[in-house]
């Protein structure tokens, strides 16, 4: 075991050494961190703010557009300030200052009547001065978000009484950028125009249950709300402007038709709570809350990860068994070390690079995410419980370590027979091939995990590793759980077996690789 | 029939060596014994068996059949730590420095690590590549590389050394180097048995010739008793008729050697070269007697010993036979 575990240690520290294995390490945090922060980055810098022109000569809509736009505004700024006050002051409950008004925590920019109390005790000036007391020392000052929908005047030379269709021909050229329009003291592109027509009230549709044809659009468009951009793929200004212009249609509906918009407004907000329980848990605590969704759809990243890291390190096997036989170091191994030894040295060292890859992503994942929550508690809290009270940890090290042994096996083999990476190739196009199966099937698991597609897979000693990960945390039957088990470690030392027979023949042996037939008649030669 | 005495003395004893691929016998009942202090060359053309029985000796493949006993035990890997082996064909890990490629094999062989890195820097130090040391390993020369592959045989002292072609890709200073080295270990009376297919190198270094060829082994003896198995020859140059050399019973065979070149002298005076072999236990200066008599005007005589290159190529060749003197 000396010689094995020597071995081991050559693998270990010899991979650790290459470039791949950092770039491994780095890679899977980084793409981690981008997928989060890109977007991010693209809403709060890459999006260009959208300049737009309204036209509304009777002034009947335009108030209520400015209004939603507004409110949308005011959601993007408390958003803001709840993420600038988690990550710059002291939690509330760890405070003794005062709390006059109400608990900031409260404050839901999701929720309108929340939104409005906001609005109302004075938004951002009213939540920075009750946070100002519970500020970290040197916190940097709170950075407005943008605006992203910021309205111009028409350009002089467009008369804003002539005819809206007029008015739209005027607006071609700044529409297309080939003219500019004036904002804050500078030119800027027209991203888009509303032109809205003088008599509305003939445009609106009015559901007409008894002659359905009247109720189709009237095809006439000079006397419809225009919207005008160049941009045909960005609809979020238009769906904006569309929902509060709708939203202040029906409202006016409700006060024409007698009907006390107060009332609708509040008949809206009604509504009955839902719960969801799960029947599994402990009575008194069978409501499902955040940990119980991380609980779900935890095995899956297990999986994820379980895959990467089994494929990584395949590879890395593989390439190292081809150069020790291409380079002919393996006989002066082989007079060393037994191939059993040199074998065993081999998977251990690669296990242990595995290993410590996962270990250092799982790491870094947990770093990310808490930075990224701003060190928000319920978040890695949460997902600090799942991992304490499930069995997530010790499943995952079992099914890597098995998973990878069993692969392991196969790739030795390959290996032990190959002269050159292309050689390879070939056999290990059938292996990605097999190997893409638990990843196709990785988002239906979860939703049915005692089904019968992943009953099936289960018993499939290729996909035990991945399926019965993915089902780790929905209780399978004890049958899946230990029978699967038991066939995974059987085929493991079979194929580890096989492996060792393959492995001491293929390895010493030159020229063409051979056929599956022949390495198979090696494996099973007494 | 050996005494028990003499079968621990064998650092390497081969009885009735066999081994089968498939149909095809690639060594064929080898057997020979080597003792302590040895430099025995182990010789052959290509695929006559050298590497396999290598490989059997070092119990990286299983004889078909026969014994093997290597330093007094019967499996190489009981001993492993006080052998040394240097493949044909080299190779290292190309991204590991040489002095932790050297460390690391003496610490398979059972050196702690601190004493192998030691003896690693030391080694390298003694053959030139000091500078050398913390470069990984495709950054060296070919022969460098090598030179790495060679220190890392032989870094924990072994008490045999199994060397395959360990002068290939060396260049003559380097060649002279590792000649000195195998000597050197025969004096502190380590063993060592090493192929080549540069027959000077093992007529320089060797006092025993192991010859293989089709799996069987078709000599084994000292380096004289090698050259005895080629007659002795005798050349000379003359224009005269050499006929009554032909007669004599020293003389087994006589052939004129191709013309190199203008010869002549004058018309008619050609000058011709001829190659005498002799019997067994003849004496050159017969010939030379022979020639004054009959009035033969020699131009040149010249009697010269076999070289190795003589008795690989008539043991190996058409004419190979077994001679076993041992």
């Amino acid at each position: 075991m000396r010689y094995a575990l020597l071995v081991a240690w050559r693998e270990y520290a010899e991979n650790a050494k290459t470039r791949g294995f950092w770039v491994g390490i780095f890679l899977f945090p980084l793409i981690l961190l981008l997928s989060i922060q890109v977007p991010i980055l693209i809403e709060q810098r890459a999006t260009p703010v959208r300049y737009y022109i309204l036209v509304d000569p009777s002034r009947s809509l335009a108030p209520a557009i400015e209004a939603a736009l507004e409110k949308s505004y005011q959601q993007q700024m408390l958003a803001a300030l709840k993420q600038y006050a988690r990550k710059n002051a002291l939690p509330m409950t760890n405070s003794a200052a005062p709390r006059p008004g109400p608990s900031l925590e409260a404050l839901n920019e999701a929720d309108a009547q929340s939104l409005e109390t906001f609005v109302a005790k004075g938004g951002r000036d009213f939540f920075l001065a009750q946070i100002e007391p519970r500020l970290h020392p040197g916190a940097a000052p709170f950075r407005e978000p943008r605006r992203l929908f910021q309205q111009v005047k028409l350009p002089p030379a467009i008369n804003p009484k002539a005819e809206l269709s007029t008015i739209a021909e005027d607006l071609k050229p700044y529409l297309r950028q080939d003219k500019l329009v004036e904002a804050n003291g500078a030119t800027v592109p027209l991203a888009a125009a509303i032109l809205i027509p003088p008599q509305l009230e003939d445009q609106i549709v009015r559901p007409q249950p008894r002659s359905p044809a009247a109720a189709a659009r009237p095809s006439a468009t000079p006397r419809q709300i225009q919207y005008w951009s160049a941009n045909a793929s960005d609809n979020r200004f238009r769906d904006e402007v569309e929902r509060a212009v709708n939203a202040e249609v029906r409202r006016r509906e409700y006060l024409a038709r007698g009907i006390d918009a107060g009332v609708i407004q509040q008949i809206e907000r009604t509504y009955v709570p839902f719960v969801s329980l799960n029947p599994k848990k402990e009575k008194g605590l069978e409501a499902m809350g955040a940990a119980d969704i991380i609980r779900q759809w935890a095995p899956s990243a297990f999986v994820y990860l379980l895959w990467v890291a089994t494929f990584t390190v395949m590879q890395m096997l593989l390439t190292n068994t081809i150069e020790e036989k291409s380079n002919r170091i393996i006989e002066v191994l082989l007079s060393s070390v037994t191939p059993g030894e040199l074998m065993i040295g081999k998977l251990l060292g690669i296990a242990a690079i595995g290993l410590t890859m996962v270990g250092a992503w799982v790491a870094a994942s947990f770093g990310v995410l808490l930075w990224k929550s701003g060190g928000a508690p319920e978040v890695t809290g949460q997902i600090l419980l799942v991992l304490r009270t499930s069995n997530l940890l010790p499943l995952f090290a079992v099914y890597f370590l098995l998973g990878y042994l069993m692969y392991a096996a196969f790739i030795l083999s390959l290996g032990s027979v190959c002269n050159t990476l292309k050689e390879a190739q070939s056999y290990m196009g059938a292996m990605t091939l097999l190997l893409i199966v638990p990843l196709l099937t990785l988002p239906f698991i979860p939703k049915d995990p005692n089904g019968p597609l992943a009953r099936v897979l289960s018993w499939i000693p290729f996909y035990t590793p991945f399926i019965m990960m993915n089902r780790a945390t929905a209780d399978p039957p004890l049958i899946d759980l230990v029978g699967t088990l038991v066939l995974l470690v059987a085929t493991t030392l079979g194929a580890l077996y096989l492996a060792g027979r393959i492995f001491r023949i293929g390895i010493l042996r030159t020229g063409q690789p051979p056929k599956i037939v022949e390495m198979l008649r090696w494996a099973l030669r007494r | 029939m050996k005494t028990e005495n003499e079968t621990a003395a064998a650092v390497l004893e081969l009885r009735h060596v066999t081994k089968l691929f498939g149909q095809f016998k690639a060594v064929d009942d080898v057997s020979f014994r080597l003792g302590p202090g040895s430099i025995c060359g182990f010789l052959g053309p290509n695929g006559a068996g050298k590497t396999t029985t290598i490989r059997m000796i070092l119990e990286i493949l299983k004889p078909t059949s026969g014994a093997i006993t290597v330093l007094g035990r019967p499996s190489a890997l009981e001993v492993r730590h006080r052998l040394g082996y240097l493949p044909e064909e080299k190779g290292l890990y190309k991204k590991m420095k040489a002095w932790a490629i050297v460390a690391y094999f003496a610490t398979l062989k059972g050196m702690t690590r601190q004493a192998a890195k030691r003896r690693a820097f030391e080694l390298l130090e003694r053959y030139g590549l000091k500078d050398f040391a913390e470069k990984p390993t495709d950054a060296l020369s070919k022969g460098m590389g090598q030179k790495v592959q060679i220190l890392a045989a032989i870094a924990h002292d072994p008490e045999l050394v199994i060397l395959d072609e360990p002068f290939s890709g060396l260049d003559p200073v380097n060649q002279g180097v590792m000649e000195e080295l195998i000597r050197e270990m025969a004096r502190r009376n380590r063993t060592v048995l090493f192929s080549t297919h540069v027959m000077e190198h093992a007529e320089r270094l060797c006092e025993r010739i192991l010859l293989i060829a089709r799996g069987r082994l078709i000599f084994d003896g000292s380096m004289a008793e090698a050259k005895r198995t080629v007659p002795r020859r005798v050349r000379l140059e003359t224009e005269d008729d050499v006929a009554p050399l032909r007669d004599l019973a020293e003389v087994s065979a006589m052939r004129a050697l191709p013309r190199a070149g203008a010869q002549t002298d004058g018309p008619g005076h050609a000058s011709q070269q001829w190659e005498l072999e002799l019997r067994e236990n003849s004496d050159p200066q017969l010939i030379l007697q022979t020639c004054f008599g009959r009035r033969i005007r020699l131009k040149s005589f010249n009697q010269s010993e076999p070289t190795l290159h003589d008795v690989f190529l008539r043991l190996v060749g058409a004419e190979a036979k077994e001679v076993v003197f041992r």
